[in-house]
């Protein structure tokens, strides 16, 4: 073997590295980001040492310095420190909303596609009547009749794109069952929801999994909308769509109370709908 | 093919039927009546109670909605328990303002996404192509009130205007009713532009790549003939369908950019009434809004079987 191609460990993950934003820098760009947004829903301290909740009146509604990178607020609160804050919260609701709207839609799909008759009538006519309302009109729905609290919200995001994992999984089930290897499965005796749980969820889940990165964005900006609205997380938790809500009455006097928690579910939705595509891109070519 | 379509329109009815069910057990469902919210602390039960019977609230939950259903059937919406007024009045009146805002936020995005679309196709892999599909990916990112509140801010600031603040109908004066409704439609039409762009880029390409396109070009047929003959042709079915999807999406995105610009819409009315647990107009409300769906996508069905045989004949 020649000496130059043994290379260490870190220098093959460099030289992947390099080939991903020669090849996708797309999704380059998007992991790029993306790394940098969960080390700051992760380690937040490690970003600033102001306090979200800190009011200080004195120093209400000042503009960007180098004290307060992004302003203050109508009470003096230190923006930058906020946006920063409201990530983990922020995201967590939202990927947290997600995967109980992956669970409950991919199992009722998989049932749906998988069983047939009068189960998939039932569900198929439930989904239907969920998607029949768009998707950010649901959510109001929900949260405005429940009231506004984290748990409603959570329980809003979860229900709106449960239809999209529904269908997602019903086709992909649809399509698995008719393959030889349910047949050879079934000729072998095994009883069906064994085949169910053990063969066809593990060909459909990369399908889920791919529909949960594409979704990512979009409920991310259905959280803020809410938020926005004042049906989602309430003040003073630093949540992006909080946030937003509170800087709309001031924002011919205090833009920057908004641009930046806009500017972060933007930076947020924008890696996340790279590396969704990027993805989607593999599933499709496979 | 008529058959089918009865079916599809039974299917609609049935599902309009469950949403409309599944919202007034809903409302049902939660602690709070508008009564309560009328009375505050000064209610007595008796007043409580004779105000309950009025609006009928006093009835088992199946009742209220069978006589709500009866209604319904008879064109009657029913009255607004904190307003007084018919619902029917108030939700045509708020359906209008949406509907403007709806047709010609669909008039922007598609004059623009689709040209941009399909010039980025043409240009597939360089600078220009990149350059749109960056507005596509920037446009699908930004939330829509926050492009529509940067919007405010920019105009406000560079050309210190700022819209009227009351609402204009059209029919009282064009111009200030334009004037009010530029910034949410480009706020909104942005987005959506954005959205037919990126699709309609995907379509154009990927026909591009067909065979018969690269047998018509090897045949010696002038390349303008082969993408107006040829690729435009094909393509134009799944734009047809976007559009319906469109114009769902812009009525969802409409609820918050009513709420932001102050617009009297079906999001506004929609949003006052939830809070104030006005039931008869929430559920008029959404009624408006799930029918309109459906003959957006009954609309896009019919015009799908229009444009393509294929279809009209199976």
């Amino acid at each position: 073997m020649n000496q130059s191609t043994i290379r260490s460990a870190p220098g093959l993950l460099v030289d992947s590295a390099r080939r991903m934003v020669r090849r996708e820098p797309g999704l380059a760009l998007g992991l790029a980001i993306l790394a940098a947004i969960v080390a700051v829903a992760l380690f937040p301290q490690l970003f600033t040492s102001a306090s979200p909740f800190d009011i200080d009146v004195a120093a209400s509604m000042l503009p960007p310095s180098a004290d307060h990178w992004f302003g203050t607020d109508d009470v003096g609160r230190d923006i930058y420190a906020r946006v920063i804050f409201g990530t983990r919260i922020t995201l967590s609701i939202c990927a947290g909303s997600l995967f109980l709207s992956a669970i409950a839609g991919g199992t009722l799909g998989l049932i749906s596609g998988f069983f047939g008759g009068w189960t998939d009538q039932v569900l198929g006519r439930f989904v239907d009547v969920l998607l029949s309302f768009p998707p950010i009109i649901l959510g109001i729905i929900i949260t405005g009749i429940l009231g506004p609290q984290t748990i409603n919200l959570i329980l809003a995001l979860s229900i709106v794109y449960m239809p999209v994992f529904f269908r997602i999984a019903r086709a992909g089930a649809m399509s698995e069952i008719g393959k030889t290897y349910v047949e050879a499965a079934r000729s072998m005796g095994i009883n069906e929801p064994t085949i169910l749980r053990r063969h066809v969820t593990r060909n459909v889940m990369p399908l889920i999994l791919t529909q949960y990165m594409i979704l990512f964005p979009l409920i991310l900006q259905i959280q803020a909308a809410l938020g926005f609205l004042g049906l989602g997380v309430q003040p003073p938790t630093p949540d992006w769509g909080a946030i937003l809500e509170q800087g709309k009455d001031f924002i011919l006097f205090a833009p920057w109370m908004s641009l930046f928690p806009g500017l972060a579910v933007l930076l947020a939705s924008l890696s996340l709908m790279l590396v969704g595509r990027a993805l989607q891109k593999r599933v499709d070519s496979r | 093919m008529s058959a089918s379509l009865v079916k599809r329109l039974f299917a609609s009815l049935l599902t309009a039927l469950l949403a409309s069910l599944l919202v007034f057990l809903l409302m049902r469902s939660v602690p709070g009546d508008v009564v309560s919210q009328m009375m505050g602390q000064a209610g007595g039960d008796t007043a409580e109670n004779a105000l309950r019977q009025f609006f009928g609230l006093d009835q088992p939950v199946y009742m209220q909605y069978f006589n709500w259903l009866l209604q319904v059937l008879q064109g009657d919406l029913g009255t607004s328990w904190t307003r007084g007024v018919p619902v029917t009045e108030m939700v045509g009146k708020a359906f209008l303002v949406t509907l403007e805002i709806g047709v010609i936020t669909l008039l922007v995005a598609t004059l623009v996404g689709v040209p941009l679309g399909i010039i980025a196709a043409i240009n597939e892999g360089k600078p220009l192509d990149t350059l749109i599909q960056s507005f596509n990916i920037l446009g699908l990112s930004a939330p829509v009130f926050w492009t529509g509140l940067m919007l405010l801010v920019g105009v406000s600031s560079v050309l210190s205007w700022s819209p009227p603040l009351r609402f204009v109908p059209p029919s009282q004066s064009l111009s200030t009713n334009l004037e009010i409704l530029v910034l949410p439609i480009l706020s909104l039409g942005l987005l959506q532009a954005a959205a037919y762009s990126q699709f309609v880029r995907q379509n154009v390409v990927s026909a591009m790549h067909q065979e018969y396109v690269r047998t018509a070009i090897a045949k010696g047929v002038p390349v303008r003939l082969v993408f107006f003959k040829h690729i435009l042709r094909n393509v134009l079915i799944p734009i047809v369908t976007f559009m319906g999807l469109i114009l769902i999406q812009i009525l969802g995105g409409v609820v918050i950019i009513e709420s932001l610009f102050a617009l009297p819409g079906l999001g506004r009315l929609l949003l006052s009434a939830i809070e104030t647990r006005d039931y008869p107009v929430v559920q008029g409300a959404l009624l408006i809004v799930v029918a309109t769906a459906m003959v957006v996508n009954l609309a896009v069905d019919l015009t799908y079987r229009m444009i393509d045989p294929r279809v009209r004949e199976s």
